[in-house]
């Protein structure tokens, strides 16, 4: 896949951004790169990365870790002289679910994405002046992607009729 | 960061003095199933804001419930005018998890298909803006020509819009028929007919209605997060296919159409010579095709997915398409983070590109940006 | 899934004989698309001139006031439902409901989704439903043929 230079390369890179960071990060077999620091480091680490040239945030995600009481927050960078793929994940309280925004560096492109993970899992992100409703409508529900919100039992006790022959399978 | 926007006003609530409400969608021939509230002042736009959520169903959870295969069949529906592209990131996320090697002559099925995908997803997009900018001739012929691709999917894949995941994790569900490769060297040989009939009707209609319109400059297209021919288009020569190559893209060649003036109809070129990059790309996979036999992929319902997690980076047709999965060693993924590209372009990009500009050329911003609700909302 | 393809000029001949026996047809079907997910697919190559409905006196109209028929085509979530019954309600009588594939009539693909409408007629009088995902062009013009049926016993 990628050529002895650019493994060089990316390798200098992340070193540059490793010592910076105080963390080290692990590179896949994909060639693509992971670094976990603390919540409190994550304002700095992804300022960093985005003076090393990650200039293009891809996507930020939440996973929610339930047992743990905890979620996850991945921030998925690129950077287009690079050729390199950085994912920056952290763990921040279930309970006060809050984290720094990312829009001091990436604008709305990081900002689109944290209103969407806002009314998904019901994280805030400290600092973006727009976490209004993206998708739902009245919506009174919890968020919904969170992994105590159970859909196939939702669904069946909202939508479906037990006494209906046709949906009985559903209560199997 | 405090740039006065025309969406921030409209978040605001502030009223221009005689301005207007309007609202743009989602019942509207020229928006499909998307709206946008803007705050019109004469004919000109001083405020946008997007209104997703039409098509809202929660793919990512869904995906939750459902092992691999099933996923392969459901990842067809992130966006129905190129389901074969997102089949492909949705693949390679479970393939990478599982340390998969995909046979070689299956990765060359799916660039083919892709590339088929992303053809048929510009005609589509050709065909649209036509009837948006009343050149009804285009949007005929553009659909006419489409239909050929279609019938090679169903000939392939069984089916003309779901190919029922025929990109699925472990590699293609089953071989290429016999006489399929001379379908798709007829197909090509038709799409060529079809850009020189497109190329024939650029500078009477779709130049006139689109140069100068929607001006993207490449730090606003980086900062809002565009991609694919978007960003293309304002300036920056980059393509997933070429920066991180994934199938045998690495092993092909082709060219990556940029522009620098960033309007409407530096998108419109673009996309056209994408066409013309995709058609090369089909032939020399089809030269360069390993023989068969390609045993069909036979999933196991109970075969789990190793524990680990991947980010997936795919260009398809609208642009980069990502997939963010994790796995804690069940047969269903735990996590499913899907990344379109029109997340980005139908809100930031095209907020952005609405204000200032005036209401008789939305149509022509809009369906620049060739853009798909259902990867947005999801 | 039934897929074999009709001979598109046997098949035209066959329903423009049938639209000439509807004598009581006083006015050409027009169509309103609501056109909200993937089961609208199909209907766009329905415009073009492979499929072609015009040739049955059936074009779209951007108006609910024109429509006579509302394709309800694909899955509804909670908040396009909203618009499509208003759009309902905008119709003039006579008017005719078609629900365009499989989400209409038990959810389909997004059975389990916390946010897309089951079963559609819980919330508009449906006169016929497509099966398919997405139904293909021919399925959809065999139940236009059924329209003008309809439309001939109104």
């Amino acid at each position: 896949m990628a050529g002895e230079g650019t493994e060089r390369r990316r390798a200098e890179l992340l070193g540059r951004i490793e010592s910076s960071v105080g963390a080290e990060a692990r590179v896949a077999s994909d060639g693509t790169a992971w670094i976990s620091v603390p919540k409190e480091d994550v304002e700095s680490c992804l300022a960093v990365a985005k003076r090393e040239g990650f200039d293009h945030c891809s996507a930020i995600s939440v996973t929610d870790w339930p047992e743990e009481g905890a979620f996850e927050v991945t921030y998925h960078l690129w950077s287009y002289r690079g050729k390199v793929l950085l994912t920056v994940t952290t763990r921040i309280d279930r309970e006060e679910a809050t984290v720094a925004s990312a829009i001091p560096l990436w604008g709305p492109s990081a900002g689109i994405h944290e209103r969407e993970l806002h009314e998904l899992f019901g994280v805030t992100f400290t600092g973006n002046p727009d976490l209004a409703p993206l998708f739902l409508e009245g919506w009174d529900g919890p968020p919904p992607f969170r992994k105590d919100f159970d859909w196939r039992a939702y669904v069946r006790d909202t939508f479906y009729k037990e006494d209906d022959p046709r949906e009985r399978s559903y209560w199997d | 960061m405090s740039e006065v926007t025309g969406t921030e006003t409209m978040r605001e609530g502030h009223r221009a003095a005689d301005g207007f409400d309007l609202y743009f969608g989602p019942v509207h021939p020229g928006s499909g199933n998307f709206g946008v509230k803007l705050r019109v002042d004469g004919e000109r736009i001083v405020g946008a804001r997007a209104d997703p959520g039409y098509l809202h169903r929660g793919f990512e959870k869904l995906m939750e419930y459902r092992t691999p295969m099933q996923n392969a069949v459901l990842s067809d529906r992130l966006c129905i005018l190129e389901s074969l592209n997102w089949n492909l990131v949705h693949a390679e996320a479970v393939d990478r998890l599982r340390g998969t090697d995909v046979p070689e002559r299956a990765r060359y099925i799916r660039v083919i298909l892709a590339e088929l995908s992303r053809i048929q997803s510009h005609i589509i997009w050709y065909g649209v803006l036509s009837k948006a900018l009343g050149f009804d001739t285009g949007f005929k012929v553009a659909f006419g020509y489409r239909d050929y691709v279609l019938d090679v999917f169903e000939f392939v894949t069984g089916g003309r819009v779901y190919p029922a995941g025929y990109l699925c994790p472990g590699g293609v569900r089953r071989d290429l028929p016999e006489g399929a490769k001379k379908r798709i060297e007829d197909l090509l040989a038709k799409m060529e007919t079809m850009l020189r009939e497109f190329e024939a009707y650029d500078s009477k209609t779709i130049a006139a209605r689109c140069r100068g319109i929607g001006v993207l400059t490449l730090d606003d297209a980086l900062r809002l997060g565009a991609t694919g021919p978007v960003l293309r288009a304002s300036g920056l020569a980059v393509d997933v296919r070429r920066d991180a190559p994934y199938e045998v893209y690495d092993e092909l060649d082709f060219e990556i159409p940029t522009r620098q003036e960033g309007d409407a109809f530096a998108r419109s070129i673009v996309r056209q010579r994408e066409i013309e990059q995709s058609i090369r790309i089909v032939r020399q996979a089809l030269d360069r095709l390993p023989p068969g036999p390609l045993p069909p992929v036979r999933p196991k319902v109970a075969a789990k997915i190793p524990e680990g997690e991947v980010y997936v980076r795919n260009e398809i047709a609208r642009g980069e398409a990502a997939v963010y999965m994790r796995s804690v060693g069940e047969n269903r993924p735990y996590r499913c983070k899907i990344r379109g590209p029109d997340l980005l372009h139908m809100i930031p990009v095209l907020e952005h590109l609405l204000v200032g500009a005036e209401v008789a050329d939305i149509p022509a911003i809009y369906w620049s940006l060739n853009i798909c609700p259902a990867d947005m909302d999801r | 899934m039934h897929t074999h393809i009709h001979h598109l000029p046997q098949e035209g001949a066959h329903l423009a004989s049938q639209a000439t026996k509807l004598k009581v047809l006083i006015k050409a079907i027009w169509v309103l698309n609501w056109f909200n997910s993937c089961g609208f697919a199909e209907l766009v190559p329905m415009v073009g001139s492979r499929w072609d409905m015009e040739r049955f006196g059936m074009i779209i109209t951007g108006t609910p006031r024109h429509a006579d028929v509302l394709f309800i085509a694909g899955y509804q979530t909670f908040k396009s439902l909203e618009r499509a019954k208003r759009i309902y309600e905008q119709m003039a009588e006579p008017r005719v409901v078609l629900a365009l594939g499989s989400c209409t009539m038990s959810g389909g693909m997004y059975w389990d989704s916390y946010n897309t409408v089951k079963r559609l007629s819980d919330h508009l009088p449906i006169t016929m439903y497509i099966p398919g995902c997405p139904p293909r062009p021919e399925a959809v013009f065999e139940a236009c043929a059924k329209i003008f049926q309809h439309v001939k016993e109104m």
